[in-house]
């Protein structure tokens, strides 16, 4: 077990920011930490990696007790901030350099490390650019690179695609996913459902301070009702039409509105079909119509009530 | 050591404003080294004053008079009448005027109480030069008139002119002598003090800036590199940039006054520029400790080292500021520091009781080098727990 957490509780005076959450991360697994703005991923982890004091709970990761003063499992570990860290008088190498520096002394072995680390990120043409004359895509990658440089077991990623333009998302995602090809267990914060779905291999849903879910995706689709999220276009659908759909056998709910008629069916064979069947009885015409399975928002939805990202 | 050398990093980035100051200082240190070739004043020579005089009779006695008179003063030929005078007064073409009213030789002669009018510009030093002519010339004459009857005013003005030309031989007390020319040295480690604490404050607080960005110190706090050893090479760097500047700045000195610079007075100076550079760094770690934006830097420099360099003598020397001026810069180091480098400079000798005020002021400076680290630590430390 790279990292346990057992009944972790940490309040804010009135406020219980962590509430008896328990984890576990197994060794080269990508952990997903998924929850809206608030719901308690940084505090998790700025808990685990023992910045914050916390109430109640145990923590150890690699098998040993966690604390600030645990400085070889400190070693082994690479951290990505949600806020970038990085020193504006440094140039990319050298602030590659000096964090990688931290972890590995000699200069011979950290220069390799710290190529490797910009060649990973795609930086080397800004090796001599001062961080505020990089775009906030390629400041993130700096930031994923002062984390990584020292090869650690273990990287934690709080957000760290957060304000960052679609090419550069792509990059980012793409270099976790390499980074656990090659051995790292990662575990990863954030409120975008589809980089979580993308990468994670087990995902666990918080939502204010609770663990709401945990499992892998399909695990996780397999808890709800839904099963198939149909979505018609069509101009003419009568309150008649919407009233008789609902009765269809397997539909959970039918709603229409702005001209999109959106069905939920449950788990099962031929929902499309019974639908279009539906439609084609009572000549209803239509112009587009689509189908799409279950997002881990309508995991969130289902479980909570609400939008993973209110 | 990655913090040691990121400290030193972060200074090189702040070099060019610091080397604003040091360049200032320089031009300002050869300019004044250039002017300070001059050979000092080693004796005594007396200045001679502009005077009008106007008598209103002629006689041996006067005569005699207005040539002792000269020895002392330069007649100026001022118009005689009212307005004239006053303009010759008012524009310092004359700053003393006499006028010997007639029928003063007959009563002085004959034992009378006599006066002489004067007019004078107020508050004039060299008149005093004048007056004591006048006291000595009269007082002496008065004597002989009272002790020899009948004398005349030739055998009178003889007698004058014999005893007033005698001189004391007077020997310099060692208190009293300059061993060397102490002018430049003084003036120089006084200015320094602006300079150095410009440089130390914007070099040590952009270091702190930096180190108390939350979000990098709570990266730092992630590594494997414990919190003490962050700090020793935090700290180290500190001392290292603070002695540098302090080496470079008294070095500047050496190559200024290098004549000056194998005798005591000098050795005195540099060891109060030290202290007085650790109780700067002292307050720089707490401006470092307490800012939060850079751009705030240059004008908290500007505050904290300007302001007490105003009030504190290193601009207008120390007896020219007020009482109360001097009460409230007593608060700052910099006082403390122009203190001593004026009682450095007047020192002849270096007895433990001609020292003793000398290392009392060095004491104070490093009391306030102790109680502005310790504030500093304390605001430090709370920083480092509110992130």
């Amino acid at each position: 077990m790279i990292i346990k957490v057992n009944n972790l509780v940490k309040r804010y005076g009135d406020l219980v920011a962590l509430d008896h959450l328990s984890l576990e991360v197994k060794e080269g697994e990508v952990f997903g930490l998924l929850g809206p703005n608030g719901s308690g991923k940084t505090t998790a982890i700025n808990c685990i990696l023992s910045l914050l004091k916390y109430d109640k709970g145990e923590i150890e990761i690699f098998g040993r007790p966690m604390a600030p003063d645990a400085y070889d499992i400190k070693r082994d570990i690479g951290i990505i901030m949600q806020n970038v860290a990085v020193f504006d008088e440094l140039t990319v190498y050298e602030n590659i350099d000096y964090f990688c520096g931290l972890y590995v002394p000699d200069k011979g072995e950290r220069k390799k490390l710290v190529e490797s680390a910009i060649d990973f990120v795609g930086l080397n043409d800004f090796r001599k650019f001062y961080p505020k004359k990089l775009s906030g895509g390629l400041l993130r990658r700096l930031n994923i690179a002062c984390g990584i440089a020292h090869r650690p077991k273990l990287i934690i990623l709080d957000e760290p695609t957060v304000a960052v333009d679609p090419q550069s998302r792509n990059k980012i995602l793409e270099g976790i996913e390499r980074l656990n090809r090659e051995g790292a267990t990662v575990v990863y914060t954030s409120h975008y459902m589809e980089e979580v779905e993308q990468i994670c291999t087990r995902i666990m849903i918080l939502d204010k301070g609770r663990m709401i879910a945990d499992g892998t995706k399909e695990e996780l689709k397999a808890m709800i009702t839904l099963g198939e999220k149909i979505t018609v276009e069509t101009f003419s659908f009568s309150k008649e039409n919407l009233a008789d759909l609902k009765k269809l056998p397997n539909i959970v709910s039918a709603e229409y509105r702005d001209h999109l008629l959106v069905v939920k069916s449950g788990k099962g064979q031929n929902n499309l079909e019974t639908v279009l069947d539906f439609l084609k009885k009572n000549g209803v015409t239509f112009g587009k119509i689509y189908s799409e399975l279950p997002t881990l928002n309508d995991v969130f939805l289902e479980i909570t009530g609400k939008q993973l990202r209110d | 050591m990655p913090v040691f050398r990121l400290c030193m990093k972060i200074i090189r980035k702040n070099l060019s404003s610091m080397m604003i100051y040091i360049a200032v200082f320089l031009i300002l240190a050869t300019l004044l080294s250039l002017n300070g070739t001059k050979t000092q004043e080693t004796g005594f020579s007396q200045v001679k004053t502009n005077i009008a005089f106007f008598s209103e009779e002629n006689s041996p006695l006067i005569d005699g008079f207005r040539s002792e008179l000269s020895k002392t003063a330069n007649f100026v030929e001022v118009p005689d009448e009212t307005e004239k005078l006053q303009d010759a007064l008012y524009f310092r073409s004359v700053t003393y005027i006499i006028r010997i009213p007639k029928g003063f030789t007959q009563s002085f002669m004959s034992g009378k109480n006599v006066q002489i009018e004067k007019t004078v510009v107020p508050n004039s030093t060299s008149n005093a030069y004048v007056d004591l002519t006048v006291n000595q010339y009269f007082n002496t004459a008065a004597l002989y008139v009272k002790t020899v009857p009948g004398i005349t005013q030739e055998n009178l003005v003889q007698h004058l002119k014999t005893d007033l030309e005698n001189s004391t031989s007077v020997a310099m007390a060692a208190d009293t002598k300059a061993n060397a020319n102490q002018d430049f040295s003084v003036y120089y480690f006084n200015y320094l003090s602006y300079a150095l604490s410009s440089v130390l404050v914007l070099g040590i607080s952009a270091i702190m800036l930096v180190f108390n960005d939350k979000n990098l110190s709570r990266r730092n706090f992630c590594s494997p590199l414990s919190a003490g050893k962050i700090n020793a090479q935090f700290i180290l760097a500190n001392l290292v940039f603070t002695f540098v500047c302090w080496a470079v700045m008294v070095g500047f000195c050496f190559l200024f006054d290098y004549r000056n610079m194998m005798i005591g007075n000098t050795a005195y100076l540099i060891l109060n520029s030290f202290v007085f550079t650790l109780s700067m760094s002292s307050i720089s770690f707490l401006i470092g400790n307490l800012m939060k934006e850079r751009s705030a830097i240059s004008a908290v420099c500007n505050v904290v080292t300007l302001g007490p360099c105003f009030i504190s003598g290193v601009f207008v020397p120390q007896e020219l500021l007020s009482p109360t001026v001097l009460k409230i810069a007593s608060f700052t180091p910099t006082y403390w520091y122009v203190k001593t480098n004026n009682q450095i400079a007047s020192l002849s000798s270096f007895s433990l009781s001609a020292l003793s005020p000398i290392y009392c002021n060095m004491i104070i400076e490093a009391g306030f080098a102790v109680a502005f680290f310790a504030v500093s630590m304390v605001v430090g430390k709370k920083k480092r727990m509110s992130n």
